[in-house]
């Protein structure tokens, strides 16, 4: 057999998380032969491990975790932490807890009485719909439909049946004049399911850019994977893609391939376009818009504690329940509402408190997180966490950085904007309001970003000086460049993103296999 | 309490031609396993195959070896399939003066008693870590706590030893829950290696055996010192919070 560098590839995909993951089977299925190029490790499919601190970076890499820290500027404070991002096969959804929901229409769509703040996605609900139904398929996602939804739902599996604790919550926020349902959940149910939330599983019940990507894609006998590869830069002649420079085992090596498919996630993909800049190309690849890397996205994490009704039965933490009540209120975007699928237990806290000293620049207090925690558990002991997921905005401000002198480090710059911080009010009371006569108490003070929701950073458009791809996925300024990670997006939507990445990967690979002649 | 049968696999018990190593081994085999056996001295392995009857491996085996335990351990498995339990028990403790020692002979103690252990654990872990479940259970001791005259490489290496057992935890238990490592100190015995008046090995062995074979993940980096857990020191804030809520830390006994 030839080695990998010595093979013309059908396709490169660099990245094998959710969006490469997904879209490199269902190349790989077609018949092309596509090489995924990852960085991370391999790593063992017994492993149970979830996310880490640990600050050495080759323990982190072990672990299927991306080495180092993000550095970011947040209103100016300069900080940096461990962001939830995965690095191996599958990426960062081998960590994640499988919610895998589809958006609203006014998330895509530009509608009356509800104007989208980009005027719309390029590619509208209806046009997407049938991308969800396929992802909803391939990720054996359950659940039941929002009652409150006019849109057909998506095919949807039998969840497993209520837990009694489940049920009576379901019945009392019913009761309150909310509308409940089962989370939208990609977790086929296997005998014995450990309901793997939040870490590695060794089973193939969690349906991830691994299981249901990756995997998969190598079992079809197309494609291959190859791992410890950091891809450092991309080479051109004209508008075309030559070859992926990588860095594997501490050697520079070339990759070559009729198409290059970017799916290194939204932090990181960018990066790799601005690091690629050249005499032809001086700032940046496929950013004649100058939006590589701009328009940075992240969800505002509105956590809250809801204690059962008095005599409700205990029976463990729940993500079976999420609605979606507020998710467009008082002719605002806010979002949907899911339960966390965790206890408010002394080391959640404890991470939690001390993530919000950090951010704030406030590092000095996070010796106050262990006394803090162990009071807040007495307290929260029996709560359902519930995480409310707010869209954010897109401004050019927010933005993924590039030093050439340090080209590996991972940095952004954000700034809250007065828009959010309302929306974020709005949000609170509307909460506040839906929530009366259940026990509840909000978990944080300011707005909390979700760092593992990333995403807008390649959007897509139909016109190329304010987009960075077109509406098949295409850059524009370049003919064998593709995006197909959470980049791609206009908004950030009000529900999780995964399932849109994978979504939006089938078409992406669909308009791939169309455009091959 | 997740309990190792003869189902999940074999069982390697290195230094298994004398004292503690073959009493280790004839209770395993009493209980069904199928036990390998290493050792350095092909006739004391033999000796031990004798009182453990056809379900006991013999492997000649020096630990200080690297590569021979590294292609001994992969043909075990390749003629034994899953190994479910490493023992190490294998060590050496020359009784030398400093002065008499030299850097070479501390070095070769060294390398059986600390890199040995390494090996083999490295050796077992290529078959367990793919399988997310194994145990290994590390024959330690006090040495290192007041090295005694004489001894300098022996407190060294089973200090080095009980270290390298927390280093294997960092390293794989958030991973590999499944996988259980832990120190079990037996006390002074009648053996070779220990005192006349010591305990007899075949009566250490009964904790040793029981120990070895309980799988629970609660047992990893814990120490055993003969039949009782031995509770890591608590500093004053976690001794005042104990004497606070009344509460008093309660060791395991097996």
């Amino acid at each position: 057999m030839t080695s990998v560098f010595d093979t013309h590839w059908d396709a490169i995909v660099i990245g094998a998380g959710m969006g490469g993951g997904t879209l490199g089977r269902a190349l790989a299925e077609a018949g092309q032969k596509v090489l995924f190029v990852e960085k991370g490790a391999p790593g063992l499919r017994s492993e149970r491990n979830g996310l880490t601190e640990v600050f050495v970076p080759e323990a982190r890499a072990a672990r299927g975790l991306w080495p180092d820290p993000l550095h970011v500027s947040l209103d100016g404070v300069q900080t940096s932490f461990f962001a939830p991002l995965g690095s191996g096969p599958g990426g960062s959804s081998v960590f994640y807890a499988a919610t895998l929901e589809r958006p609203e229409r006014h998330d895509l769509d530009d509608l009356p009485g509800q104007p989208h703040p980009t005027g719309g996605w390029p590619v509208g609900f209806d046009e997407m719909a049938p991308w969800y139904d396929r992802a909803a398929l391939q990720f054996r996602v359950h659940g039941t439909p929002d009652p409150l939804s006019p849109e057909a739902p998506m095919p949807l599996e039998i969840p497993p049946p209520l837990r009694e604790a489940e049920a009576a919550l379901t019945d009392s926020l019913r009761a309150a004049g909310l509308h409940p349902y089962r989370t939208h959940t990609g977790i086929a149910n296997v005998e014995g399911c450990e309901n793997c939330l939040g870490r590695k599983c060794p089973k193939v019940c969690k349906m991830d850019g691994r299981s249901a990507g990756v995997e998969p894609a190598l079992a079809s006998g197309n494609a291959h994977l190859l791992t410890g590869a950091n891809v450092i830069r991309l080479h051109t002649q004209g508008n075309r893609i030559t070859s992926a420079e990588v860095r594997i085992d501490g050697e520079i090596r070339h990759l070559r391939a009729d198409r290059f498919i970017l799916a290194a996630g939204a932090l990181h993909s960018p990066r790799l376009l601005l690091a690629s800049a050249s005499e032809d190309w001086p700032q940046g690849l496929a950013n004649r818009s100058g939006c590589v890397g701009a328009n940075l996205m992240l969800h505002v994490d509105e956590r809250f504690a809801l204690w059962p009704k008095r005599g409700t039965p205990d029976s463990g933490a729940t993500k079976a329940i999420s609605f979606r009540d507020f998710y467009h209120r008082e002719d605002m975007r806010l979002g949907s509402v899911q339960a966390m699928g965790i206890r408010a237990s002394y080391g959640e806290l404890v991470h939690f408190l001390n993530r919000m000293f950090d951010l704030r620049g406030q590092s000095h207090l996070r010796t106050l997180s262990r006394p803090m925690a162990a009071v807040a558990q007495v307290f929260l002991g029996h709560a359902h966490l519930f995480v409310g997921l707010m869209e954010d905005f897109p401004y050019a401000q927010n933005r993924v950085l590039f030093d050439p002198t340090h080209p590996d480090k991972l940095s952004v710059t954000y700034t809250l904007s007065d828009e959010l911080r309302t929306r974020r009010r709005a949000f609170r009371k509307a909460l506040r309001r839906g929530l009366r006569g259940h026990r509840h108490m909000f978990l944080s003070m300011t707005p909390e970003l979700n760092w593992g929701h990333p995403c807008g950073t390649l959007r897509f458009g139909h016109d190329p000086a304010t987009s960075v791809t077109d509406a098949g996925g295409r850059a524009h300024d370049l003919a064998n460049l593709w995006v197909a990670d959470a980049s791609f997006m206009p908004t950030s939507m009000g529900v999780n993103p995964s399932l849109t990445i994978a979504a939006n990967a089938l078409r992406v690979a669909d308009q791939i296999l169309k455009d091959r002649t | 309490m997740t309990q190792i049968t003869p189902q999940d696999g074999f069982a390697v018990v290195t230094g298994a031609g004398s004292g503690l190593g073959r009493a280790l081994a004839q209770q395993l085999c009493a209980q069904g396993f199928t036990v390998v056996g290493t050792g350095r001295r092909a006739e004391a392995l033999e000796e031990t195959a004798a009182l453990c009857g056809g379900r006991f491996d013999a492997v000649p085996l020096d630990v200080s070896d690297f590569d021979a335990v590294t292609t001994g351990f992969a043909e075990m498995t390749g003629r034994h399939g899953p190994l479910a339990l490493l023992i190490n028990n294998a060590a050496v403790y020359p009784k030398r003066d400093m002065l008499e020692e030299t850097p070479d002979r501390f070095w070769h103690s060294m390398k059986i008693n600390l890199g040995g252990v390494y090996a083999c654990s490295w050796a077992a872990l290529q078959d367990m870590a793919p399988r997310g479940k194994g145990r290994i259970l590390n024959v330690a001791s006090y040495a290192d706590i007041a090295p005694l005259p004489a001894s300098a490489a022996y407190s060294v290496s089973k200090g080095a030893q009980r270290i390298l057992t927390r280093a294997l935890i960092a390293d794989l238990f958030d991973r590999f829950p499944g996988i259980v490592i832990s120190d079990w100190l037996p006390g002074a015995l009648a053996t070779g290696m220990g005192i006349p008046d010591g305990l007899p090995p075949d009566v250490a062995a009964k904790w040793g055996v029981k120990l070895a074979l309980m799988r629970d993940a609660g047992l990893n980096g814990t120490t055993f010192e003969r039949d009782m857990e031995l509770l890591p020191p608590r500093g004053l804030k976690s001794k005042l919070k104990d004497a606070l809520l009344l509460r008093r830390p309660k060791p395991r006994r097996l």
